[in-house]
């Protein structure tokens, strides 16, 4: 997904259509650029729309096109971003979408003398209209479409022409209606501070807007296209009914865990090459991480150690960063959902230094990230608004799953159950989040408290420490997770009938473990919330409230586990009246040390 | 008419299992919740503006329908929190709505033909259609082109010509609306009060879900206008007749033979030697094991299938595990739904998270409830409550 945006009329361009990014940025933020004024001057980079606006000159004029960028085809780079131009520089086009042909179109016109200087597909429709251009722009765009197959919506600027032109097929377009002014976006709430009157355009339109005038042609005949009213706010829009990015993202996971898992199924072949990263076999391995992908990292480092059987290391990139030692021979993982973690990136960068091979877990394709790394798993997740990682995390987990698995020493059966469980977890996770109410009950009880431990043990253990810092994060109660065993050697004194106490309660070889645990922190009168497996009798008579989760192979329960913890902190924090997309003095990528 | 109004909130208390966790508009019908189709019919007439009066389940509309932009639509939710009536439905979209718009059911299959005309009429007006059983719906008497009464599932129906839930309407309906009451209700209070309410025929596609047995019965009818669309890996040796649709990431293993219209959705693994005959639809991410047979069914999301099962007829929700030589044979039985009596011919519906083990034989008709485990070798008949456990 990319966002387009275009303005004409009598103010200055530049602010409106920043603006508007800012709205669009949700479809998208690897890179972001305008052009600008009746002599198209572009500015484009890497970088967010919020960091464009301080960064760029300012460029006068009443006429201009935006776009924010989520990369397809090419790296993200100042040059791939858009608006792209055509030889002259006078022809700029903002595009989201996909080109199916682009690749025959480039050859072809650069054998007619074209010069490209882009990776993207997008760059070969500023040629074309250059190409058919004779003193019509909207004849030219017209003609230059007709050769093109794929997906677009486009917005047109062009030097000397008083006009944007507008053209979609398969991807959103719709056109804002103002007084001496008109607007051209991906969606409605890009523009809604601006105006609430709206055309929809057709697939196959063609609009050509001036400060005065909205035209619609199609097959070279006018159209009337009716304008509607909108009567909703901007607020929601993106949202699709949820009252936050984040709710609507954990409900998202079932679908990325499904996409996930056709994905990397259909490669037929293992995603990434562990066994060349060295010299020899496997022996042992490091994952990096920061945040919440350290904790990825963690369940990663007993999802290999059981699988693969060969000892793991899992540490924070940003204390490796100083005190770490590793040789030359250890396969390295890193995580970093944005790719542009520097403490992650630094790292990266030393393990290279000293000739080790690293594999690079990120959701943003072409980021600083998956250009250091010498093989890049891309997990599916999508862009995530929320600051509070959620559907990327369970996205980094499917990955290592993935990862492991080809090289697992375990035996066929256990392989075979494995793979059958791995397809099954989208409808697992769908059924914890059908068991909302229960989870959000409880959270009614969490936040009350000013303290809450989380506990648990085994691969659990690092769900417990995500449990604490999602509830950290955007509920804003001290939390602490903690390795269950570890408890009494110093927390209990903090134990009491005010410090709640969440136990995941895992069917495997840690149970009986934490039932003990559990009996010693039920003396202290701390009152426990317990997740357990469907079925589970014991543990009910022990505690104050339990959450039942579906049955899964034990290696898979911390996914099903980690929703469970998202929608505590979220329903915590919803209780707590918390701003809980966009939580104090966070932000969303960590670009500084 | 630029605006739709779609009541999606119900819940289908007759479709349990397939109900518990969804509102009956997001049933899945070759591969698309029955939602789907009809805003895609709307979006096919030029109405892009659409409100989706949401409730039971609402999240699993909001998961799918998102703000609609994959469907070339703008949606905007309303929440009806208790599902009273369907005119206390449209009430909750007063807000948001324009002079003028289209009330549509979301649970009805509803094709861009069905409604092509109306769109055009002025309102206030109906959308009626001839069906062979009228007693299931609202029974309408028109006069001279006008409704003269609609009767809400009378005893004995007087003409063959219901409504269709589909509506015209201004926003001087609201004058009309008081809470409980349904829309045919509703029409009958402005008509008594000398409101003129055009009726309009239709021939075109509209189907209900009643049942469960009904979505074996829309699942075919979908099926028939279906295009061959293979996406994934056919693997040689794959024997493909009329029309079939493969989703991306998806990959037929050889010997397979299948005889269209079949739906198979994305990152499915079937085969090798699979037989899936007509009017059978499958989700995604499902795995089909070799020598086994499916016939006329709707098989959901995540369902994993063993080796040598014959399956007809069948309804399998999302991720069942049924292991291998599972047996739903169709055939004729009487099938009790409340306290309601139905002899129907079908194989077997099993809801979703079922665990089948080795050679289960189903009973034609029966209904097994969610997340039901059944031991190897077991008989199953009749309606097995969710979480049955049968050793």
């Amino acid at each position: 997904m990319c966002g387009i945006v275009g303005y004409i009329g009598e103010r200055q361009a530049q602010s409106i259509l920043l603006n508007c990014l800012h709205r669009l940025e949700y479809r998208g933020y690897d890179s972001c650029g305008i052009a600008v004024g009746s002599d198209v001057e572009v500015y484009k980079d890497v970088v967010r729309v919020k960091v464009l606006e301080k960064t760029s000159p300012s460029l006068t004029g009443v006429i201009g096109i935006g776009h924010t960028r989520w990369a397809t085809h090419g790296e993200p780079s100042q040059v791939n971003a858009h608006p792209h131009c055509d030889c002259t520089g006078k022809i700029a086009v903002v595009h989201n979408g996909v080109i199916n042909n682009f690749q025959k179109l480039r050859q072809q016109l650069t054998s007619e003398g074209h010069n490209f200087i882009s990776e993207t597909d997008t760059e070969v429709i500023p040629h074309l209209i250059e190409k058919y251009y004779d003193g019509d722009l909207e004849k030219a765009v017209e003609t230059a479409l007709r050769e093109v197959d794929g997906s677009y919506a486009i917005i047109v600027l062009m030097a000397g022409e008083p006009k944007l032109v507008a053209a979609r097929k398969d991807s959103p377009l719709i056109i804002g209606v103002g007084d001496r002014e008109n607007f051209i976006a991906s969606d409605v709430p890009a523009i809604l501070n601006y105006t609430s009157r709206v055309i929809y355009l057709e697939d196959d339109d063609i609009g050509v807007v001036t400060t005065e005038s909205i035209k619609v042609r199609r097959d070279g005949a006018e159209v009337n296209r009716k304008e509607h009213k909108i009567l909703w706010s901007v607020k929601d829009a993106q949202k699709a009914g949820y009252e936050h990015f984040m709710l609507k993202e954990i409900h998202e996971q079932p679908k990325v865990i499904r996409d996930t898992i056709s994905g990397y199924v259909s490669m037929a072949e293992p995603i990434a090459d562990l066994a060349l990263l060295g010299d020899a076999g496997l022996e042992d391995m490091l994952i990096l991480a920061c945040g919440t992908s350290y904790h990825a990292a963690l369940i990663g480092k007993y999802i290999i150690e059981e699988l693969i059987r060969i000892p793991v290391r899992a540490e924070l990139a940003s204390e490796f960063n100083y005190w770490g030692q590793t040789s030359a021979r250890s396969r390295t993982i890193v995580i970093t959902q944005s790719g542009e973690t520097a403490d992650a990136l630094k790292a990266m960068k030393r393990l290279k230094g000293e000739g080790c091979r690293v594999v690079a877990i990120t959701n943003v394709v072409g980021s600083t990230a998956s250009r250091i790394a010498d093989q890049i798993v891309y997990t599916r997740a999508g862009p995530e608004i929320s600051v509070a990682a959620t559907k990327s995390f369970i996205a980094q987990l499917m990955a290592l799953y993935w990862l492991t698995l080809p090289y697992s020493k375990i035996d066929i059966r256990r392989l075979d159950s494995l793979v059958t469980g791995l397809r099954q977890l989208p409808s697992k996770v769908q059924q914890v989040l059908d068991n909302e109410a229960v989870i959000s009950e409880c959270a009614k009880q969490l936040s009350k408290y000013q303290d809450v431990f989380f506990i648990s043990r085994g691969i659990n253990f690092p769900v417990a420490l995500e449990g604490a810092l999602k509830l950290k994060e955007i509920s804003y109660i001290h939390a602490e997770g903690y390795a269950a065993g570890e408890l009494k050697h110093g927390p209990f004194a903090l134990l009491g009938s005010d410090t709640p106490v969440v136990a995941i309660v895992a069917q495997d070889n840690t149970y009986e473990a934490m039932l003990t645990n559990i009996k010693e922190i039920k003396a202290r009168r701390s009152p426990v919330i317990a997740v357990v497996e469907e079925g589970d009798e014991e543990v009910g008579e022990l505690v104050d409230s339990v959450i039942s989760v579906p049955q899964v192979d034990a290696i898979f329960s911390p996914v099903i586990n980690t929703v469970v913890m998202q929608l505590l902190a979220y329903y915590t924090a919803k209780q707590r009246g918390c701003p809980i997309d966009f939580p104090r003095n966070l932000a969303k990528s960590v670009t500084v040390e | 008419m630029k605006q739709a109004v779609i009541l999606a909130a119900g819940e289908g208390q007759r479709l349990r299992p397939f109900t518990v966790n969804r509102p009956k508009v997001m049933l899945s019908i070759a591969d698309k919740p029955i939602l789907q189709y009809v805003v895609e019919s709307l979006a096919q007439n030029g109405i892009r503006n659409i409100v989706l009066v949401v409730g039971y389940r609402k999240e699993q509309v909001f998961d799918y329908m998102g703000s609609g932009e994959q469907f070339g639509v703008e949606i905007t939710y309303v929440t009806q929190e208790k599902q009273v009536g369907t005119a206390h439905a449209l009430a909750r979209a007063k807000e948001v709505i324009e002079k003028e718009f289209l009330v549509l059911p979301g649970d009805n299959l509803i094709g861009a033909d069905t409604i092509a005309q109306f769109v055009a009429i002025k309102p206030e007006a109906v959308l009626v259609k001839r069906v062979d059983n009228p007693v299931r719906y609202g029974v309408v008497t028109i006069d001279r082109g006008k409704v003269a009464e609609v009767v809400e599932k009378p005893e004995q129906a007087i003409s063959n010509i219901v409504s269709t839930g589909i509506y015209s309407f201004t926003k001087q309906i609201f004058d009309f609306i008081e809470p409980e009451l349904g829309l045919p209700d509703v029409i009958n209070n402005m008509i008594a009060q000398g409101h003129s309410i055009k009726a309009r025929e239709t021939d075109g596609t509209w189907l209900d879900v009643i049942y469960p047995w009904d979505i074996l019965n829309l699942n075919d009818a979908i099926l028939r206008q279906i295009q061959t669309n293979l996406g994934g890996t056919i693997e040689t040796g794959v024997s493909l007749k009329g029309q079939v649709s493969v989703g991306k990431d998806t990959v037929i293993r050889p010997n397979s033979y299948i005889a269209g219209p079949v739906v198979i959705g994305n990152g499915c693994d079937i085969g090798p030697n699979v037989c899936i005959l007509p009017a059978t639809s499958i989700g995604n991410n499902v795995v089909v094991s070799p020598f086994t047979q499916i016939k006329n069914s709707v098989i959901g999301d995540d369902v994993n299938i063993g080796p040598c099962c014959t399956i007809q007829d069948s309804v399998i929700d999302k991720s069942c595990i049924i292991k291998g030589h599972f047996t739903a044979c169709s055939g004729e039985n009487e099938v009790r739904i409340n306290h309601e009596h139905h002899l129907v011919s079908v194989g077997a519906m099993l809801g979703e998270g079922c665990s089948l083990g080795n050679s289960v034989v189903a009973q034609p008709g029966v209904i097994v409830g969610n997340y039901s485990q059944i031991q190897p070798l077991r008989l199953i008949s009749g309606k097995l409550p969710d979480r049955s456990l049968v050793f």
